[in-house]
Order: C-alpha cells, then sequence, then structure tokens
C-alpha cells in the first residue's frame, strides 16, 4: 500500500467519526444569539414585544416589564437582553445559575 | 472492508429535508420571523442549527478546536446578513453547511498562504523509509480515528491542514495550489512532508 492508498484509506475509515453528533456548547449558543441579536438591532428596531408575544412566544419576566413600560414601540422594540446578567452569565459558564423561564440564555443551558 | 467504507470524506450528509424539496413550513416561518427580527425566532435558530454546524466545522477543523467557535460564529454572521438571499433550493441546514464549507476552506487557504505557517517546520522530506502500518490496524475505525486525531494535533499546524484539505476535503493537489497561490510542486512538497512526518508519529505510537 502506497502513500496515497493509506492516507485515502485512513480518511475514509476516521472521517465518518470526528465531530459526528458533537454539539455546541451552551455559551457558544448564547454568544452566537447575542451576535445576532446586535446585528439584527444595528440595521433597525426588532421586532416589538407585543408583536412577538402576539406570534406565540412567550416572553421572559424581563421583556414582559418592557412591554407594559410606557413609550410605545420604541420601547418594546429595544433589547433588555444586553443588560441582562442572564446574557453575561450565559456567554461565559456553561451552567450557570439562571433560571428565568422563557430566557433563551436559560434555554440554550437547557438543551 | 471496501463496504464498511463511509461516504466520501467532505460531502455533505443532510438529514432531514432533502435537497430540491420544497422547505418544510415550520422552516419557512422560522425564517421569516427571523427576518422580521423576532428575538425568539432568533433564539430558536440558533437552537437549531448550532449543533450541527458546530459538528460539521469540529469534523473538518480537528484538531483545531480553538479555531471552532469563530468559525461557527463567521457562518451565522454571513447567514443572517444573507438571509433574504435564501432561495429554499435545499434545507436550511443545507445552505448552512455549505456557508460553513466555505468558511473552513477560506481558513484552510488563509493558514496555508502564511508564509510563517511553512517556515520553521523541520524538512523531513529525506527521512528514511517508513513502514506503513498494516491494512488490519485501519479496521479498528475507533482506534484508528482516536490515534489519527491525537497525531494530527501533533503536527505542525501547517501539516495537519494541507493533510486535511487533501485527504479528508479530498481536494487535489492542483486545486489546493491554486488557491494558496503556491506552485503544484510546492505543495505536493509540502505534503510529502506532512505524510513523512505522520507516518514517523503513526509508528512511532504503535498500535
Amino acid at each position: 500500500m502506497n502513500d496515497e492508498q493509506f492516507f485515502t484509506i485512513l480518511a475514509a475509515n476516521t472521517d465518518a467519526r470526528r465531530g459526528a453528533g458533537e454539539r455546541a456548547p451552551a455559551r457558544l449558543k448564547s454568544r452566537l444569539y447575542s451576535t445576532l441579536i446586535a446585528g439584527q438591532t444595528a440595521s433597525g428596531p426588532l421586532l416589538s414585544l407585543p408583536a412577538t408575544q402576539a406570534a406565540g412566544r412567550p416572553l421572559c419576566v424581563f421583556e414582559n416589564l418592557l412591554r407594559v413600560m410606557p413609550g410605545g414601540e420604541r420601547v418594546t422594540s429595544m433589547n433588555p437582553c444586553r443588560v441582562c446578567h442572564a446574557r453575561v452569565l450565559a456567554e461565559h459558564f456553561e451552567s450557570p445559575p439562571i433560571y428565568w423561564p422563557h430566557c433563551p440564555y436559560v434555554e440554550f443551558r437547557r438543551r | 472492508m471496501q463496504s464498511d467504507m463511509p461516504s466520501p470524506a467532505g460531502s455533505i450528509v443532510i438529514t432531514g429535508t432533502p435537497q430540491g424539496e420544497p422547505l418544510a413550513s415550520n422552516e419557512r416561518i422560522l425564517l421569516e420571523a427571523v427576518l422580521k427580527k423576532d428575538r425568539k425566532a432568533t433564539a430558536e435558530f440558533v437552537t437549531r442549527y448550532a449543533d450541527p454546524i458546530y459538528g460539521y466545522v469540529s469534523q473538518r477543523l480537528a484538531p483545531r478546536a480553538d479555531l471552532v467557535e469563530d468559525l461557527v460564529q463567521e457562518v451565522f454572521l454571513v447567514a443572517l446578513q444573507k438571509l433574504d438571499t435564501f432561495t429554499e433550493k435545499s434545507s436550511v441546514l443545507g445552505w448552512l453547511l455549505g456557508i460553513a464549507k466555505h468558511k473552513v476552506e477560506d481558513l484552510y487557504r488563509a493558514r496555508l498562504r502564511e508564509p510563517e505557517s511553512l517556515a520553521d517546520i523541520e524538512d523531513s522530506s529525506q527521512a528514511g523509509p517508513v513502514d506503513l502500518p498494516g491494512f488490519d490496524e485501519l479496521i479498528d475505525r475507533a482506534r484508528a480515528q482516536e490515534k489519527t486525531q491525537r497525531i494530527l494535533a501533533r503536527l505542525p499546524e501547517a501539516y495537519g491542514l494541507v493533510l486535511l484539505w487533501r485527504y479528508w476535503e479530498e481536494h487535489s493537489t492542483k486545486e489546493m495550489a491554486a488557491q494558496t497561490g503556491k506552485t503544484e510542486k510546492a505543495m505536493e512538497r509540502l505534503l510529502a512532508r506532512a505524510r513523512a512526518h505522520f507516518r514517523r508519529l503513526w509508528e512511532g505510537e504503535g498500535s
């Protein structure tokens, strides 16, 4: 067996197993989410929280607070996660001590 | 033995919605919601696709685990920027894997173009012949897998990348040379050194 055959067979026999089923760390998912939301925010306001809720997606406790605050769509389109401790913890720890229902960062940790 | 061979390395196998079929309605709804900047939909987008993209990138960049997370992030950023151009010719996962594949190849190209990645590497092209491992050894896939990963991790970066690109990604030497601005001869020499170094480590470890 020459070099070329050896490496071809080796690659064919080891490739299928590498990384197979490997799951993304929760803190990476958290960072991905924060980055995507930052990108979306940079190009204009997010979908308002009432509209988000109307689409059947439940809000976390902080988002619910923001939803009922005066200020209209300007306020309800803001991203409270930007200043939330849950985001900071989730971006740095694999099992952060955060438990708010419907918080995406909590959801990333659970999956 | 031949019948046990997996699919050709580097090919993308998509589970779920096969390519060419209409996008599943729940995927379409999710994408529309992400485009409307629904933050919860964006979270679901990450939840749904981060694992397979991470798995693919880890697989392609092994053993360089330190590069994986940044590259996955780049894939998602590109996806967000291009989401409105998604044509539904493939599944969302297939589309994301396509972006990931290009990003991985961009990284290979960039790394192998860097002069320092080739410098300070011991020239082992004159190394004496090393007996190739027995074919039977390759049958034990789990063991071969572990050993391969270990050896790739020990190789100088340029050697590891060039072997991955050539044999696991199945690019021709000519193509690799063209993409890195090197001559085909230079790429062949680099590959020869990488193979020799790999084989020495393989032999040194025993089975």
